[in-house]
């Protein structure tokens, strides 16, 4: 149900690229957090939901990150893939490009890591790859804030 | 433009064919023929944006400079003599005045400047019909042209009357229509000039075939090869392309920290766990938010070969068998508390634990008072707050009885002391 909830969230806070502002991350994640919360915090295995938090990083993560980036788009489309909708968009997408020969094992590492790496260019992955990073250590930076702060106010006296 | 109406002189004299059109720019009434149709050819069809108003072949540049352009609108010449004759002349002893003279006619198109090279500009008028050839061949001449405007020029190569475009790549001033057996020892002439052009490898087509397929032309930008440095357009490709990889190499080594490795495959390792790392993290704040005791246990088991590995819940079903990888981060932590305080509590935070005093461990526990951890390690998990790690830890507490893991409020504790 909640993610239903994470496109609304994205498509309301739809901005077209802010690149890297961190508040706008954290209010998604936020409200995409609530909405986790919201599903029930008994109903689901404690696992299911730590699941559901990660996916809800992601997310919004890929999100905020904007819709140019191929990275961004290829991990939405795993997130969403997820549900298993049946209908697939009939839309043809080109998606492997250059079949890659794999021959450097840490570049196939690395293309295993960033999302969308499958079908990039070397070029074009060292780009992907840092730009994932950047905004990867953002959410990170983020998500520690978050749970910084939840621990502080839950601390004992 | 004396000393070049000298050279167009000396020029003509190789070929009598030149000697017509020498005095003035329309030269016979063969010529005129020519004119119009270059005109009606080239002007319509617009040369717009590689060349603006300075298309070699416009009415503009008659009127500027006759002279030039009876160089330039040469006779019908046959034969690629006439072009390697004119290029040695030019080439060598090309004067300054020359040189602003060729360039007057294609100053658009090369964003070299006068007098940059003796070669250059005559060179400039080759690239200009070898990018007809490109056309079609597409890589020949690649990387003839320096300047990134090349990819305007090309589309208007294309369209003019191939005769037209075959004489301009054969001769780089005429745009006389050539057998086009020309050509192929026409090639190698262009190409043996200095490297300077950048010239391609003499490619069999002829530029004809090339401009009339009207191939597309890559869009890639032309960097021009230094003189000396290999010409071949692939390898100027190869160039580039390493270039670009180098650039992003350094992007990320400004990103990923402890980035100080030279060697690229190094830094690639980096790279990778660092990102690896960053998904972990991710993953364990997850987890930890929850406070899933009972999800950390998979992580704990993936991990295990992780430096450190994660804090073990002590939870129900916890696998009793991760001793060494607590001791391992134990060892870690200690190591870091010794160095640095705030890197070690970053270091726990970032598992999801906690330091906290003793007594407040023991207290804990007691409380909770289910002994599932093994003898020998009171590690909790920290879900919710504890107390604020104080710089006042003390010793591990090695409690086998009253072990203690859940927490009242649904989330594991982690204290952790060295």
């Amino acid at each position: 149900m909640y993610r239903r909830s994470f496109k609304d969230t994205k498509s309301s806070l739809g901005s077209p690229n802010p690149n890297f502002s961190k508040p706008m991350v954290a209010l998604r994640f936020l409200r995409a957090l609530s909405l986790v919360r919201c599903s029930g915090p008994g109903a689901r295995s404690p696992s299911y939901r730590a699941r559901g938090i990660r996916r809800a990083a992601y997310a919004c993560m890929a999100a905020s990150a904007g819709p140019r980036r191929a990275w961004s788009r290829a991990l939405l489309r795993k997130i969403r893939r997820r549900p298993g909708r049946g209908l697939r968009r009939p839309r043809a997408v080109i998606r492997r490009r250059r079949p890659v020969g794999g021959g450097d094992p840490l570049e196939v590492a690395l293309r295993r890591l960033v999302p969308g790496g499958g079908c990039m260019e070397y070029c074009r992955l060292l780009e992907e790859a840092a730009d994932y990073v950047k905004c990867l250590a953002m959410q990170v930076r983020l998500m520690q804030t978050i749970v910084d702060s939840a621990s502080h106010v839950n601390s004992i006296d | 433009m004396q000393p070049s109406s000298e050279e167009m002189e000396g020029m003509a004299s190789s070929h009598p064919a030149l000697q017509l059109e020498l005095p003035n720019g329309s030269g016979g009434a063969g010529h005129d023929d020519f004119f119009e149709q270059m005109m009606s050819g080239f002007a319509p069809t617009a040369w717009p944006l590689g060349l603006g108003n300075r298309s070699i072949l416009g009415p503009k540049s008659l009127e500027e400079s006759p002279d030039g352009e009876g160089l330039n609108y040469a006779a019908p010449y046959d034969g690629s003599s006439l072009l390697a004759s004119r290029l040695r002349m030019h080439h060598p002893g090309a004067s300054p005045a020359d040189s602003s003279m060729l360039l007057q006619i294609g100053e658009q198109m090369l964003l070299h400047p006068p007098g940059a090279a003796s070669g250059g500009e005559p060179g400039g008028f080759l690239r200009l019909p070898l990018s007809l050839g490109n056309g079609g061949s597409g890589v020949s001449t690649s990387g003839v042209f320096g300047d990134r405007s090349r990819g305007d020029v090309d589309p208007p190569f294309e369209s003019p009357n191939p005769t037209e475009a075959e004489a301009l790549y054969n001769d780089g001033f005429s745009t006389g229509s050539l057998p086009r057996a020309a050509p192929a020892p026409l090639h190698q002439q262009v190409l043996q000039h200095p490297q300077n052009y950048g010239a391609a490898t003499p490619t069999g087509q002829a530029p004809a075939s090339g401009a009339a397929g009207g191939g597309t032309a890559p869009p890639k930008p032309r960097v021009r090869a230094r003189r000396g440095q290999a010409t071949d357009p692939h390898s100027i490709a190869e160039r580039l392309r390493r270039e670009r990889i180098a650039e992003r190499m350094k992007a990320l080594q400004e990103l990923v920290p402890n980035g100080n490795k030279t060697d690229k495959a190094s830094m690639l390792d980096e790279i990778i766990d660092y990102v690896k790392f960053l998904q972990l993290q991710v993953k364990v704040l997850s987890m930890s938010r929850l406070g899933g005791a009972a999800a950390v246990a998979p992580l704990v088991a993936d991990r295990s070969s992780e430096s450190g590995g994660v804090g073990r819940s002590g939870g129900a079903g916890t696998p009793g068998s991760n001793n060494e990888s607590l001791t391992a981060a134990e060892h870690q932590v200690a190591k870091l508390l010794e160095e640095d305080m705030g890197s070690a509590m970053q270091y726990l935070q970032g598992k999801g634990l906690c330091l906290m005093p003793i007594s407040l461990a023991s207290a804990i526990s007691s409380a909770t008072c289910r002994p599932q951890l093994p003898p020998g390690l009171n590690l909790r998990h920290s879900a919710a707050g504890d107390a604020p790690p104080s710089p006042s830890m003390s010793v591990l507490t090695v409690q086998s009885s009253n072990v203690g893991s859940a927490d009242p409020d649904g989330g594991k504790d982690g204290g952790y002391a060295p």
